[in-house]
């Protein structure tokens, strides 16, 4: 089972398929932390919930049989172990990281998502693909580390940190909890005592997320924004509700989601950012919002998509040909929406490319194809944050 | 003849030996007017007294009214093929049906060739190229660059990807030369006024010049007067449409701006870019989006345009470093960029474009700015009138749609439609039959055999 989710995984590498946008959508962890913070349904969220029912039932059978880490793990911790390693003692950190992100879903940043192990491992294919931009083969590391840590403590990752299988462990202390309500009260007095325990750095946990990502509110806010894919939520929750699993990135027909590696602050590292240098977002292409295991992109229409915004360009006049007299309509030729004019100045008498703010939908077919270099006359730039 | 050389050589002589010693006895405007007038002596000579125009028009007031009379015109030439203006479409179309094989008359309105190109001082040839740098403009318009690469000071950045700048006047001398060598009959100073035509058959055309007003029939007319003069007044529908009007011009002594006095300052707009000539550049204008047809409009855009040029020069020659800089000539022609565009058989589309459709019928291949595209094929269908028999679109009033307006209008394009609607032409004619109906692999044949690139 395992290795046939494996393969499915790795199916990306083979071209034309994308098998693997499904993995991270299958983590129940993402589907409801993601649930309570967008307050949606998503495309995918059934698929983490079902999952969720299934660990209800069976407990850690997710991670036996299909996580595809757990897998690796379990094969790099026998390594260790012949190697003489043990396994460290830390406290459950992963039962922390699900309290925190909970806490910050509730009020709408689950800000630690990205730990997600599906979210992690669906970063490696890339390596395969397209390995020369840093943005791809960073977010790769994630997995790297979780591999060297296994064999340096094996299956410390599986059963203290990784917040899936936390969450599938708070799952069944959930149900045990309700079948000792359910039966008769108080029947097994040790076990209240670890189970008040529990209930408390429950409490605490998830106050302390909601704390946290209430204070980071308005700092997260001020920060600038970067363009990102259409039906992005809003830029103080979107790298929250962002698990970084790069779906969106393998899916683009026209490789313009890039990752942001650090520009716009570390909150946002890696979360995806367009960039316009070579190709556009496809006027008739809504598959990233089709992938997003999270709904940080929400899915979207063809229809919805032309409605969205996702920036509007600027013209820099000193470096626009026609500023210079020359004969050039790239722009006003390529634009899908015909958003763009040239518009003749008495006073410089030049022609200048206006845009209409009402047509434009920030697609970057403009700032593709202008052909000034180094730098583009026409740049697409994000709208203020409202 | 021998005379009046004798003569002439024994005044050059004399006016020379007069001037080298000093008596300025014999003016040289005297020497020239009488070197030119072979007549008599005097500058001018009488040809009639009295005359009475013959070929009038003859328009009277009639309830005031302005009322043109029925009249018979003059024929001027009878032909195979009648190319109707002298730009880079109009001169490839015609050496073209010349060697394919017909007579060929061209007649152009200005007292050169090479349209806009020349006369309107659009020296930077662009849009011979596709993405990737590749050249898709071959066949005769590639054989005008290869001649102006043999002239002295004709064509600069001729190389592999880059946009060339020509000399207007090495232009118009190899244009001369190419319509010479294929011995096509010329008219020039002749405007194209109307068509002869026969029901929905164009049979020739209308001029009107200083010999006033006569016709030409023809068995095909190619319009290449860019503004689509000849199918609109042959009753074709067509788009009319606008866009910028500008002027371009020449300013010089460019080698003489200080770069000690301008380093560090910011370069001021409308100096344009080199020429062959050094030192001097020309100066592109896009001008307002107006109507290229309506007369007032194209005087109002001409006086408006030398009036800034002027000033504007005023104001660089202030900026100090560039005091040398002046400015050589405005166009003789107003850079009119789109008016009519035909209704064809077929439509040029971006979307083709972009999909790189390929036609059936493809008889050239076009080319973008900076290789912005890739090729996109020019279907013979863009150049036949929807319903008008006879005659043929060529150079930027091809039917296109709005948004390839900037592609079709390019000089490069120009050459590719006007090399396809001369080679059609001249296959209409020989197999007597209507250029809708003409054989078009025939026509691509010959169209290989001159070079061009069909994809």
């Amino acid at each position: 089972m395992c290795l046939i989710v494996a393969i499915a995984a790795l199916w990306p590498i083979l071209p034309g398929t994308n098998s693997l946008a499904f993995v991270p959508a299958l983590s129940p962890f993402v589907a409801i932390a993601s649930l309570l913070g967008t307050r949606t349904f998503h495309a995918l969220t059934w698929l983490g919930l079902t999952v969720g029912v299934v660990t209800l039932v069976r407990h850690r059978f997710f991670c036996r049989w299909i996580c595809p880490v757990g897998l690796c793990v379990d094969g790099v911790s026998r390594f260790g172990r012949r190697l003489g390693r043990r396994p460290m003692r830390v406290p459950l950190l992963g039962r922390w990281i699900v309290w925190l992100t909970i806490g910050g879903a509730l009020v709408g940043y689950p800000f630690l998502l990205w730990l997600d192990p599906l979210a992690i491992f669906a970063n490696v294919p890339f390596l395969v693909r397209q390995s020369s931009r840093l943005g791809i083969w960073l977010p790769a590391t994630g997995f790297l580390a979780i591999i060297v840590l296994s064999i340096i403590w094996p299956r410390v990752w599986c059963e203290r940190i990784c917040p899936l299988g936390a969450f599938q462990d708070l799952l069944l202390l959930l149900r045990r909890s309700f079948h000792s309500i359910i039966t008769v009260k108080g029947k097994i007095e040790k076990k209240s005592n670890v189970d008040s325990i529990i209930a408390r750095r429950t409490v605490l946990g998830i106050a302390a997320g909601v704390a946290s990502a209430w204070v980071a509110g308005p700092v997260r806010a001020k920060t600038s924004s970067p363009l990102r894919p259409p039906g992005a939520r809003d830029e103080s929750q979107f790298a929250g509700v962002c698990t970084r699993c790069g779906n969106c990135l393998r899916v683009c027909p026209s490789r313009i989601i890039d990752r942001d590696v650090g520009q716009n602050g570390w909150a946002k590292l890696f979360t995806p950012v367009l960039n316009f240098a070579s190709d556009y977002c496809r006027e008739d292409c809504i598959r990233c919002t089709e992938v997003c295991p999270s709904g940080a992109l929400s899915r979207l229409s063809l229809e919805e998509k032309t409605g969205i915004q996702i920036g509007l360009p600027e013209v820099d006049m000193n470096v626009c040909l026609l500023g210079d007299d020359r004969e050039c309509s790239v722009c006003k030729r390529w634009c899908p929406y015909g958003a763009i004019r040239y518009v003749f100045s008495e006073t410089q008498y030049t022609l200048k490319p206006q845009i209409d703010p009402q047509k434009c939908t920030g697609c970057g077919a403009c700032e593709a194809v202008c052909p000034t270099t180094p730098q583009k006359a026409i740049v697409v730039l994000p709208n203020p944050i409202h | 003849m021998n005379e009046s050389m004798n003569r002439r050589d024994c005044l050059r002589m004399f006016g020379f030996s007069g001037l080298t010693a000093g008596l300025g006895v014999i003016s040289t405007r005297q020497l020239f007017g009488q070197e030119v007038g072979e007549s008599s002596g005097f500058q001018s000579s009488i040809i009639a007294t009295h005359e009475v125009q013959s070929n009038r028009g003859g328009a009277v007031i009639i309830d005031g009214k302005v009322i043109q009379p029925r009249r018979e015109l003059p024929i001027l030439d009878k032909t195979d093929v009648l190319v109707v203006g002298g730009g880079p479409a109009g001169v490839v179309a015609a050496i073209a049906a010349k060697r394919a094989g017909v007579n060929v008359t061209l007649v152009e309105r200005y007292g050169h060739f090479g349209g806009l190109w020349t006369g309107g001082l659009v020296l930077l040839v662009i849009g011979h190229i596709v993405k990737g740098g590749k050249q898709v403009c071959q066949g005769i318009g590639e054989e005008i660059m290869r001649r102006l690469d043999k002239l002295d000071g004709a064509i600069i950045n001729r190389t592999a990807g880059n946009n060339p700048t020509v000399d207007a006047e090495a232009v118009k001398y190899v244009m001369v030369e190419m319509i010479e060598e294929a011995g096509v009959k010329v008219f020039l100073h002749c405007w194209g006024v109307d068509a002869v035509i026969d029901g929905n058959i164009v049979r020739g055309v209308v001029f009107e010049s200083k010999s006033g007003r006569q016709a030409i029939l023809a068995d095909v007319v190619i319009d290449a007067t860019g503004d689509g003069d000849i199918f609109a007044a042959a009753g074709a529908t067509f788009e009319h449409r606008s866009h910028n009007v500008g002027l371009v011009s020449r300013i010089g002594n460019l080698d003489r701006v200080d770069k000690e006095k301008v380093s560090g300052q910011p370069k001021p707009k409308h100096l344009g870019s080199p020429t062959p000539v050094a030192g001097i550049n020309w100066v592109n204008m896009h001008g307002p989006e107006v109507d290229g047809l309506d007369v007032a409009t194209l005087t109002r855009m001409e006086m408006n345009h030398r009036k800034f040029i002027w000033n504007n020069m005023q104001k660089t020659r202030q900026i100090p470093g560039y005091e040398h800089v002046y400015l050589v000539e405005t166009a003789p022609q107003l850079g009119v960029r789109i008016t009519r565009v035909l209704d064809g058989l077929k439509t040029v589309t971006l979307e083709d474009l972009k999909a790189g459709t390929k036609f059936p019928d493809v008889v050239g291949v076009g080319g973008s700015e900076k290789g912005d595209h890739g090729e996109w094929q020019i279907p013979y269908g863009a150049l036949v009138p929807v319903k008008t028999d006879n005659v043929l679109a060529a150079g930027r009033c091809i039917c296109a749609e709005l948004r390839m307006a900037d592609l079709v209008r390019l000089i490069p394009n120009c050459f590719v439609t006007g090399h396809a609607a001369g080679v059609a032409g001249a296959v209409a004619v020989k197999d007597t039959c209507r250029p809708r109906d003409v054989d078009i692999n025939k026509v691509r044949k010959i169209l290989r055999q001159q070079e061009a690139y069909l994809g």
